[in-house]
């Protein structure tokens, strides 16, 4: 059985890391969300995945090349232009004969409910799998009655939500389903979810209950929470490569990628991956934290609750001191959200920087030593100390 | 050069040689053909691309040998395209190389039909010869070996006996070890996704290759070889999503990057690690360093030699290899010559260094290729860990051969103590950002798009820079003429006017190099020169200056004396989208093929 992974999605909100990477690709304990996914499909028994991708997509296929360091094939189907979810499983029509098992690329499931999905014995109906969660607005609810689906509404207004099932976002269908996808009528983008429906409208869907890590990474600050909770009781493991400086402090529940360098005196603690190449210098203090590859952190750097975009360089003794903040997104004020920051790609910090709470930082841009910033900053902008 | 495959094992050979050969197309792809031997043998051959030889769908035999061949000797024909049978056609042979006196055995065995032109039919005849007078395969091929002159890596079959026997001398051969299925290959991404383990032959060895097993002799006595694990991925034989390979190895540079790196920096003491035994009285003996290489790695070589002289306060040139001797005025104990060849097959690179050795001067490989000749020949060798290549056209390799070149700077600046940890600190901070920045260029591919859509169609184009900007001028005009068939020229900026400013015209889009460690304040003199002349012109710079010099500009982040490499990767990109543009076959451009194993 194939499984399709929708790795096209661009991710707007997620700005300024997905201007220059699709979502899928933003790193959770220093692997890709997409490669947690593959790997799950993989322990599933599953061996060949077709990712669809569009946005950015030379990310995803530098990464996952043909699939060989997985042990698994993995060919690319192409989704030019993004047209909603059922528009995307359509792209991998040609490669698919069979049942198959469709997955969102940017959200981490488990591999026993992929499993349970191959291994559901084939009755024609397609399955769908769910879940429960505390918050159901912006996601997809799932209306049931014993394991019959009855009905899907994607994000309804939050007075209309009457179920805290949800929608987990992995399919089984069937290759009719590509028929069903096309007949479908929408008004704007076509979503698989308003196929569903429909199916389930008809009764021909089946839903699979289940209670294992479903973590999905909406916001910026959703980052450092999955990141930290997969992080969690893990102990530490130091790769050959990496380095750590005289009376450097590392904890459990920290991840090192291969070249990290840990300065010396520097302390590293729990929920923090370090990717590949980055450096902390001497006595930093880094805690809850996602440092991407080729990052720079200088010497005497505090960051509390932070995300350091890839080859960023933050100068020395620049402070993020940590969450809560509120924090606007695309309009809207989310309350004492868990982000003391996030520096760009390719941003540069000068010394001393003070970063306040909830700080976005745009990729590539400059800001002076010693100034103090707020709020969300755009890509290569030049801040100047005021 | 040719690339070559055999296989003997329980399963089909037929679909198993047509993708290792497929595999293989990188070496040539002119002619193509198969021998297929199940008690009888079956010979298709064609000129043409793989894709084109006409093969049965499918065939029982379990053994069989392929060639895919890039002219040296006879024009691309049917007749001339390997395996090249014996007159009876009971023995079929496959070989990569150039026997020399192959003339001389032609008129020896003038008793014999020959069907074609090429220099490799005398193989298949002289066995012939040695089996009519009662010799096995095994043997026949023994004595095959003591009559030929120049170098050779063949596979042998024989319709009425088991296996394939192989021999080398000077040209590449591996052995494949699998479960009850051997192979043997000019290189092992033919067969990398059968089995990592090989076997590396020394020259000549002959090899009996079963099902089961294999054995070796070298010079009539039975020899050990140990077998050894390629960690290389298969995939790197496909194409994963993207549509040349030259793309997906242009992306490839942030990853290729920091495996080049990964392990020899130490940022904070300023050292370099990088395994080889140059005890450091030598080092502080050495009075030159000596580059040699050809094509790509050449201009990886001159970017080398700059860094060389001012980290390691030492002289030191790049010299293409075929122009190499080792000359008077210099003391041989205290030269050090370093080969710079991705494959470590380039056979002008291998004669350079053979003049060196013999003149007694140490020799230093500086490859990508575990095994090869190159690095049997030098007394230490140095990987650039770039994973391999198949675009003909080298992107990748050339950024972590400077990038490792740049290392080694560091290291003979430090243990010469010619360089402060504090100045060596610097370099090697650039060296680590150096993927990141790489990366960061890759970003931008839009931009270099839409330059390669507005210029492409240019009369000529004009690559320049100065100082370490000058390899890289050289290496973008050479991508963009081996790819897109567009005349193109390097050269340093300050020779514009001594001369080519006479070609430049609003027709021929100049391409300038205006980072750092590439001199941009004088350049920028040269690029007015060319913009009072209408020329448009794209300048690459950490720095732009003012915008109404440059047509389009591309900035290259902060990087020290590494810029100049980050500009080469929008230069690479630009001689793809130029060249896609225009449709041409960007992986396997006309009359080129990758590793030149031919003088």
């Amino acid at each position: 059985m194939k499984a399709v992974i929708l790795a096209a999605g661009e991710g707007r909100r997620l700005e300024p890391l997905t201007e220059v990477r699709p979502k899928p690709m933003l790193p959770v304990v220093n692997r890709p969300l997409l490669e947690h996914v593959v790997e799950s499909v993989r322990e599933a028994g599953i061996d060949e995945v077709v990712l669809v991708v569009g946005y950015k997509r030379e990310r995803i296929q530098s990464h996952f090349g043909d699939g060989d360091d997985w042990g698994i094939d993995i060919e690319y189907a192409v989704q030019e232009k993004q047209l909603g979810t059922g528009h995307a499983v359509l792209q991998a029509e040609d490669r698919i004969e069979d049942t198959f098992l469709v997955l969102n690329g940017d959200r981490l499931i488990d591999a026993s409910i992929v499993r349970r999905m191959r291994e559901a014995p084939a009755d024609g109906d397609t399955l769908i799998a769910i879940t429960r969660t505390d918050d159901p607005s912006e996601l997809g609810i799932v209306e049931t009655e014993g394991d019959r689906v009855t009905g899907i509404e994607e994000k309804p207004p939050r007075h209309a939500i009457t179920s805290e099932v949800i929608n987990a976002g992995a399919y089984r269908f069937e290759p009719g389903a590509f028929d069903a996808i096309r007949d479908t009528e929408t008004a704007g983008e076509l979503a698989i979810t308003a196929t569903l429906d429909r199916l389930a409208a008809d009764g021909e869907v089946r839903a699979l209950r289940y209670r294992g890590t479903w973590l999905d990474v909406s916001y910026l600050w959703d980052l450092l929470s999955v990141n930290a909770s997969l992080l969690n009781g893990s102990a530490l493991d130091v790769p050959g490569t990496a380095r750590l400086g005289k009376n450097a402090v590392v904890t459990d529940g920290v991840a090192l990628d291969s070249d990290a360098w840990v300065g010396p005196s520097a302390t590293v603690l729990s929920g923090t991956a370090i990717g590949a190449n980055a450096r902390i210098g001497a006595n930093a203090v880094v805690e809850n934290a996602v440092v991407l590859p080729d990052a720079t952190i200088g010497s005497g750097v505090v960051l509390r609750d932070c995300v350091v975009g890839e080859n960023a360089r933050v100068g020395p003794n620049t402070t993020v001191e940590g969450g809560p903040a509120d924090v606007v997104v695309e309009g809207t004020v989310h309350e004492g959200v868990g982000l003391g920051g996030v520096v760009g790609d390719n941003a540069r910090l000068g010394g001393a920087v003070s970063v306040h709470p909830g700080t976005v930082i745009g990729n590539g841009t400059r800001v002076e030593g010693g100034a103090a910033v707020d709020g969300r900053i755009p890509s290569d902008a030049e801040v100047r100390r005021g | 050069m040719c690339g070559i495959i055999g296989y003997v094992g329980d399963a089909d050979a037929l679909p198993i040689v047509a993708t290792g050969l497929k595999n293989l197309e990188y070496r040539g792809y002119d002619s193509a053909g198969i021998a297929l031997r199940d008690g009888d043998l079956t010979v298709y051959k064609s000129a043409g691309e793989i894709d084109d030889l006409a093969v049965p769908d499918a065939s029982t035999a379990t053994c069989g040998i392929g060639h895919t061949r890039w002219s040296t000797h006879g024009e691309p024909t049917d007749a001339n395209a390997h395996p090249h049978t014996d007159c009876t056609g009971t023995v079929a042979v496959v070989h990569n190389g150039i026997i020399e006196n192959y003339d001389a055995l032609r008129e020896e065995l003038s008793e014999h039909t020959f069907t074609s032109e090429t220099d490799t039919e005398v193989i298949p005849h002289l066995i012939e010869e040695y089996r009519e007078a009662g010799a096995t395969l095994l043997e026949a091929v023994e004595a095959t070996i003591e009559r030929l002159e120049g170098s050779f890596a063949f596979g042998a079959v024989a319709a009425d006996e088991e296996g394939i026997v192989a021999a080398r001398r000077d040209s590449p051969l591996v052995l494949g070890r699998g479960e009850s299925a051997n192979f043997i290959a000019s290189d092992v991404t033919a067969f990398l996704e059968h089995t990592r383990d090989v076997v590396y032959l020394d020259d000549g060895d002959v090899v009996q290759v079963g099902t089961d097993g294999v054995s070796i002799t070298n010079g009539g006595e039975a020899v050990e070889r140990p077998v050894e694990t390629v960690d290389w991925e298969a995939e790197a034989a496909e194409k994963g999503g993207y549509d040349h390979y030259m793309l997906k190895e242009i992306h490839e540079q942030p990853r290729a990057l920091r495996q080049a790196l990964s392990g020899r920096i130490d940022e904070l003491g300023g050292g370099v690690d990088l395994d080889v035994s140059l005890p450091a009285e030598y080092l502080n003996s050495m009075e030159e360093v000596q580059i040699v290489a050809c094509g790509t790695s050449y201009h990886a070589g001159l970017y080398a030699a700059k860094l060389i002289e001012r980290h390691a306060d030492v002289r030191a040139s790049a010299t293409v290899a075929s122009e190499y001797r080792f000359e008077g005025g210099r003391d041989p104990w205290r030269t050090l010559v370093i080969a710079v060849t991705q494959s470590g097959e380039t056979a002008d690179t291998l004669s350079a260094i053979r003049a060196a050795d013999r003149a007694g001067a140490h020799t230093l490989a500086v490859t990508n290729t575990l095994g090869s000749t190159v690095t049997r020949e030098t007394d230490d060798t140095v990987y650039i860990r770039a994973g391999p290549e198949i675009g003909v056209a080298a992107t990748k390799t050339f950024a972590s051969q400077v990038a490792t070149l740049t290392l080694l700077s560091v290291f003979l600046g430090r243990e010469r103590g010619t360089m402060s940890a504090d100045t060596a600190g610097d370099v090697l901070s650039n060296l680590r950002n150096l993927p990141g920045a790489v990366q960061q260029a890759l970003d931008r591919t839009g931009v270099i798009e839409e330059a390669a859509e507005e210029y492409g169609d240019g009369d000529a184009f004009f690559f320049v820079g100065r100082d370490l900007g000058c390899p890289v001028a050289l290496e973008g005009a050479l991508k963009l003429k081996e790819i897109s068939y567009d005349h193109a020229e390097g050269f340093p900026a300050g020779e514009l006017k001594h001369g080519p400013l006479a070609l430049v015209t609003e027709r021929t889009p100049v391409l300038a190099v205006l980072t750092e460690g590439s001199r941009p304040a004088e350049t920028l003199n040269n690029v007015k020169e060319v913009e009072s002349r209408s020329a448009p012109v794209i300048g690459l710079s950490s720095h732009p200056p003012a915008g109404k010099f440059l047509d389009t500009a591309l900035s290259v982040p902060d990087l020290g004396v590494l810029e100049p490499l980050v500009a080469n990767v929008y230069l690479q990109l630009f001689a793809y989208y130029v060249a896609d543009m225009k449709g041409r076959a960007i992986d396997k451009p006309r009359n080129l093929a990758k590793s030149v194993t031919v003088k």
